[in-house]
């Protein structure tokens, strides 16, 4: 379940805890989100404040670089990602090939900028999966209650108690090999955790008192339920959904890793990282510079979610 | 070291072929370092032993894939030894043997005191019961057929010491295939057992009379072997004699490359199996030692699947084979432990015939057939021909080394020729399916070892392996004639007439003659290899 | 007691509904056990042995009766036997089962050790720089890929310095950096809950009343923090659960070693069937058990809650409320 990492799942664990509680248990939530915490309790303190900006701006700074790469990467190299000069093969990182070569003799640095593209489609279409379906779920079963509320959350368990690598692996095998069909699978693991806390979310708003009174002025349920208790439990969904980003390229390069990655010559990151490991001890940039771009990016998009979630409840 | 020296410079005498030279001198480099007079054997001490996959199942038939054939070798002994410098048959649990005129009888006198490791004997009643169940399966045990036994009809024991087999048509590979690991002796309990039982978990049930015993099993990880102190029946043609040097050997498997290469490099590890082609040179100059023994067999190659009509034209197959490079395949992602193909044989095959005149790199010639046959190159680079375009698909074969870069590679020099090869991935279920359809699967990746001429027909035939998945019954007819033409020069020249119509049929695109690579430290002694690349530990001593 | 009752009935039809998708799921992959165990080309088999093979185990039963014998058979307590090497699922499972649960539980008191001291380590340096360090080391915890992790810690650990054998190492031994992989990811939510805890606390008013009457800051911190992060621990700890098992499969590739993570991921390569429905019986067994053990524990834990789950019972809309909460 390296699918749905730890902060996939810690992610909603304020679920339903009474409404006393509420604002403290969304303060846990964001609490298990792998980002720089300095943020939460910054309020009155005026000289942490001014160390996150640049952070967050060096965040977003590298998501533009990376969405760039994904949009024109032949602006960035000049080297063919697919085609290689064998007799260049496995060069060490140099002026001429940054990054190194792999052992087709590729440049290994306009693989990682063409693989952009892939990793961002992958990761955005997991991450679109379960936001999704795990809102739709979450949505309906806090906003109409009773049988269907618990009925829904049950097929949530179900969900959860499967492990999450073997539905994973199963949905790859039923779907074929490819980096959207990982993606796809990414996705389903993290409908759960996206269900659960869109529900609880749309529970807290319900309960609210303007909520209350909207209802209580004779809103109609739908028109309620969108003008009101959508907004406002979406905060905490968008932050999980950028999180899961970084999280969803990380699965994906762990099913490579097992050896359901993306078939060539698709140069993904993950599958990057993870046929580059062979490698480690002769060629350790196959592996190493990928991977850095990996980590960078997956930080990145936790910075995003932290500073989402920090915005969402000022 | 200077033993499998030996070995390969007596096996390229014997074969007289060239290219064999620069396997030779691929495993013959650290002799330097190497003991050139050891001392003599010492008798004990455990050596640490890391597969890079765990065995499936010990039924010696199904012994083909290494880990399997890696302890059937060493748990059972055979009827015949096959020299590994050689390929000759010598005596081993048989101590002679008369075959008649037409191949079709086999009598094989026992010899004296052999016992299973259970301590039932090895007489000609076990014998008989062994091939049997080799040559004809039994359903209700779910066990099959070897392929290695062809034409098999019933045993006869003629008394305690004689087996006699008879055959429904000539079987000359026979007396090769009693050598094999597909026809170790088990006991006669052994084979009672289903096939289910041979399988993971049940090892140190199987029981052989080899110089080893299986003693313990961790599922799926580790495997102990002990020697046999009572061992006392090798092949008398080996000097060393009664039981194994090793006291025990620890075999675990280890799945990731970087793990077992630097558990032998770090000291942690004796021996290690499947040391990748890039990872050689990382292990010699650390001071340890390669073995590239050869299997001898099929070469590493790309079945052409003719029934799949993009296919079906001569001239397009031969254009695909002229617009391979398999020395830029051999230069770019291996060494000079696997020579580049010249024949669907490896050189040191039995029965190999130089084809390399078919197989020549010719990027303009390539284009020029493809020109003939009405492909055309279209906007995308890409041939075409009524509006169907040149695209095959081929999947990466997990079983062979490198099997993925080595297909982005071939993709990338077809493209030069304006036809798409598609690399595909799959699960092991659409794998399985797939492979099975000419039109999902037209080229397909595999090899195959086996030091003996009916090996081409295992790779070929009809109602073998099928890798052409072929309806070409010319072809099953020569194969046929390879498996059952009793006179040895005869014999030769159908496996020949068979490599020469695959040749210009152009039916397959042979890469590279594929070894089997290991690494060991320089104190492992006596390091030897079946003749197919399977690792021998009865003469493994520790010189420390 | 109706309430424990029914939590029990529920949890009875998660299992079972969690049984029959995988049952499907399974069924609908392309390909079968049979097929890949026998159509290894190395194993020589022709076609038509392998239809004989097929014939003899049986694959032509209809699907309903299939599910019918193996949930029978389940209920029984009979895994049945794994289709690749016809070992008793039961025996696969009592081998791997102890070696994942070590691995697992090790991992999981390591985490916490590392979050404890990353926290406390962090909120009690003078230094800002090593306090903007530590704090940002759990956000880098969960952005390596654990595979890749695993091989680094190898490589220079055993390979490199030599420190910890990985092959034939002692049982102890041999589970130092299995465990420190699988530790660190984990370490990373547990370490932000403990931070999180300890910035509470030190805002909180009670605090600056307690330091006003002379309590060290160290003091307040030590006997406040724990009661404060007692409780979002426990309830991730459920998750962190299902986290283990599945970075085991991960770290048991790696390291080559026995256990419940390598079994699956290999199971489901061969599509095992009967290995995999096990697994996902005992997951989900373990699942829905955690589940109720978190959920019977947490009022024990804060008092505020027991009192709550009385109140609430008439807004929350779910009849297991703090059972989300506590999985999710």
């Amino acid at each position: 379940m390296s699918i749905d990492t730890e902060n996939t799942r810690a992610a909603a664990p304020e679920v339903s805890i009474r409404p006393q509680a509420r604002r403290e248990a969304s303060r846990k939530a964001a609490a298990s989100n792998p980002e720089d915490p300095t943020t939460a309790t910054d309020a009155g303190r005026p000289s942490r404040l001014r160390a996150i900006r640049p952070s967050l701006l060096l965040a977003w700074l590298v998501l533009g670089l990376v969405l760039a790469w994904a949009i024109a990467p032949w602006l960035f190299t000049g080297h063919d990602p697919l085609v290689g000069v064998p007799a260049d093969k496995l060069q060490a990182p140099s002026l001429a090939h940054l990054f190194g070569t792999d052992q087709l003799g590729r440049d290994l640095l306009a693989r990682v900028i063409y693989g952009a593209i892939q990793s961002l489609t992958g990761a955005l279409v997991a991450v679109g999966v379960g936001l999704v379906l795990g809102t739709a779920i979450g949505v309906i079963a806090g906003s109409t209650g009773g049988v269907l509320d618990a009925i829904l959350m049950r097929i949530v368990d179900v969900l959860l108690s499967i492990p999450g690598l073997l539905l994973a692996l199963s949905i790859i095998i039923l779907l074929g090999f490819g980096t959207i069909n990982a993606a796809i699978a990414v996705g389903i693991g993290s409908v759960a955790a996206f269900a659960r806390l869109s529900r609880s979310e749309v529970v807290r708003v319900r309960r609210s008192d303007y909520v209350e009174a909207a209802f209580g002025s004779g809103g109609r349920f739908l028109a309620v339920l969108w003008r009101h208790v959508l907004p406002n439990s979406l905060g905490a969904v968008v932050s999980l959904a950028a999180l899961q980003f970084g999280v969803a390229i990380l699965a994906i390069s762990t099913l490579g890793f097992l050896g359901y990655g993306a078939p060539p010559p698709t140069p993904e990151w993950g599958l990057l990282v993870a046929d580059g490991r062979n490698y480690i001890a002769t060629s350790w940039w196959l592996t190493t510079f990928p991977g850095l771009v990996v980590v960078v990016v997956v930080l990145a998009a936790n910075r995003i979610s932290h500073s989402l979630r920090g915005e969402k409840k000022k | 070291m200077s033993r499998i020296t030996r070995t390969l410079a007596a096996a390229t005498a014997a074969l007289a072929t060239a290219a064999l030279l620069a396997a030779c001198a691929g495993t013959a480099a650290p002799e330097a370092g190497g003991n050139a007079d050891p001392a003599a054997p010492v008798t004990g001490g455990t050596l640490t032993y890391l597969e890079h996959q765990a065995f499936t199942n010990l039924y010696p038939p199904q012994a083909g894939f290494y880990p399997n054939g890696g302890v059937v070798n060493n748990i059972a002994a055979r009827l015949t030894y096959q020299n590994p410098e050689t390929l000759e048959i010598e005596p081993w649990i048989a101590d002679s043997w008369e075959v008649n005129a037409d191949a079709t009888e086999y009598t094989f006198t026992l010899r004296d005191g052999v016992t299973f490791s259970d301590g039932t004997p090895v007489d000609a009643a076990a014998v008989a019961k062994n091939f049997d169940v080799y040559g004809l399966g039994n359903k209700e045990l779910a066990l099959t057929i070897s392929e290695a036994i062809n034409n098999y009809a019933s045993s006869e024991v003629v008394d305690a010491a004689t087996v006699k087999f008879h055959f429904s048509a000539p079987a000359p590979g026979f007396l090769q295939a009693t050598s094999t690991i597909n026809s170790g002796l088990l006991s006669p309990a052994t084979l009672d057992l289903p096939l289910e039982k041979f399988g993971a978990g049940n090892a140190a049930a199987i029981i052989g009379a080899g110089p080893f015993v299986v003693s313990e099993e961790k599922l799926g990880t580790e495997l102990t072997f002990t020697a046999r102190e009572d061992y006392d029946w090798a092949p008398p043609s080996l000097k060393h004699q009664g039981r194994a040097y090793l006291d025990a050997i620890h075999l675990i498997v280890t799945p990731e490359d970087s793990v077992r290469i630097g558990g032998l490099t770090s000291g942690q590890a004796d021996y290690i199996r499947y040391v990748q082609a890039f990872d050689e040179a990382a292990v010699e100059s650390a001071g340890f030692e390669l073995y590239a023994p050869q299997t001898r067999g099929v070469n590493n190659s790309l079945s052409l699947r003719f029934t799949n009509p993009l296919l079906s034209d001569l001239r397009v197959r031969q254009a695909l084979v002229a617009g391979v490079n398999a020395q830029e395949v051999v230069d770019t992602l291996f060494t000079a432990n696997y020579p580049v193909a010249t024949s669907s044989l490896s050189s040191t095959a039995l029965g190999y015939k130089d084809e390399s005149e078919h197989l020549t790199f010719d990027p303009k010639k390539a284009a020029k057939l493809l020109d003939e046959a009405g492909w055309t190159v279209g906007a995308d680079g890409i041939r075409e021909k009524d509006g169907t375009r040149l695209s095959l698909d081929v999947y990466e074969a997990k079983p062979q080394p490198l099997s993925k870069q080595t297909l982005e590679l071939v993709s990338q020099q077809l493209k030069a020729i304006g036809v798409e090869l598609n690399v595909k991935a799959a699960d092991a279920g659409s794998y399985a399916e797939d492979i099975k359809d000419p039109l999902k699967t037209p080229l397909y990746h595999s090899m195959v070892g086996r030091a003996d001429l009916d090996v081409i027909k295992s790779q070929f035939h009809t109602k073998n392996r099928n890798v052409l998945l072929s309806n070409d019954t010319t072809l099953d007819a020569l194969l046929e004639a390879v498996a059952s033409e009793p006179d040895p020069a005869k014999r030769l020249e159908a496996d020949a007439a068979v490599q020469d119509y695959l040749a210009e049929q152009a039916y397959v695109i042979p890469l590279f003659e594929e070894p089997q690579v290991y690494g060991a430290a320089d104190y492992v002694e006596g390091v030897e290899f079946e003749s197919v690349g399977r690792p021998i530990f009865y003469d493994v001593w520790l010189n420390k | 007691m109706k309430h424990v009752l029914a939590r029990i009935g529920q949890a009875a039809v998660v299992l079972f509904v969690a049984f029959a998708a995988t049952f499907v799921l399974l069924q609908a992959l392309p390909g079968d056990a049979l097929m890949i165990k026998f159509e290894n080309p190395e194993l020589g088999l022709s076609a038509e042995q392998i239809a004989a093979l097929r014939e003899s185990y049986g694959v032509d039963v209809p699907l309903p009766q299939q599910f019918w014998h193996t949930l029978s058979g389940f209920l029984a307590g009979d895994f049945g036997y794994s289709i690749q090497n016809g070992t008793p699922v039961t025996q696969m499972l009592a081998e791997a089962a102890p070696q994942t649960i070590t691995l697992a539980l090790s991992a999981f008191l390591l985490a916490v050790l590392i979050a404890v001291s990353l926290a406390f380590l962090s909120s009690l340096t003078r230094f800002a720089w090593l306090r903007g360090f530590l704090r940002s080391l759990p956000g880098l915890f969960v952005s390596v890929p654990v595979f890749w992790l695993g091989i680094v810690l190898i490589q220079v650990f055993s390979f490199q310095l030599k420190l910890v054998p990985v092959i034939g190492a002692d049982p102890v031994q041999g589970l130092i950096l299995p465990v420190l992989t699988l530790a660190v990811p984990i370490s990373a939510p547990l370490a932000q809950i403990l931070v999180r805890s300890i910035d509470e606390v030190e805002l909180a008013p009670f605090v600056s009343v307690v330091r006003a009457k002379g309590a060290s800051r160290r003091r307040v911190l030590w006997n406040n923090v724990a009661k404060n992060a007692i409780l979002p621990t426990v309830t991730i700890a459920g998750v962190l659960l299902g986290e283990l098992i599945g970075g085991a499969v991960v770290t048991e590739t790696v390291f080559g070693r026995t256990g419940i993570g390598r079994l699956t991921e290999q199971a489901v390569s061969a599509q095992d069937t009967p290995v995999l429905q096990a697994i996902v019986v005992l997951s989900a067994l373990a699942f829905v058990l955690t589940n109720l053990a978190v959920d019977l524990l947490y009022p024990v834990l804060d008092p505020r809650l027991r009192r709550l789950s009385r109140g609430t019972a008439r807004t929350a809309p779910a009849a297991t409320p703090v059972l989300e909460g506590a999985a999710a």
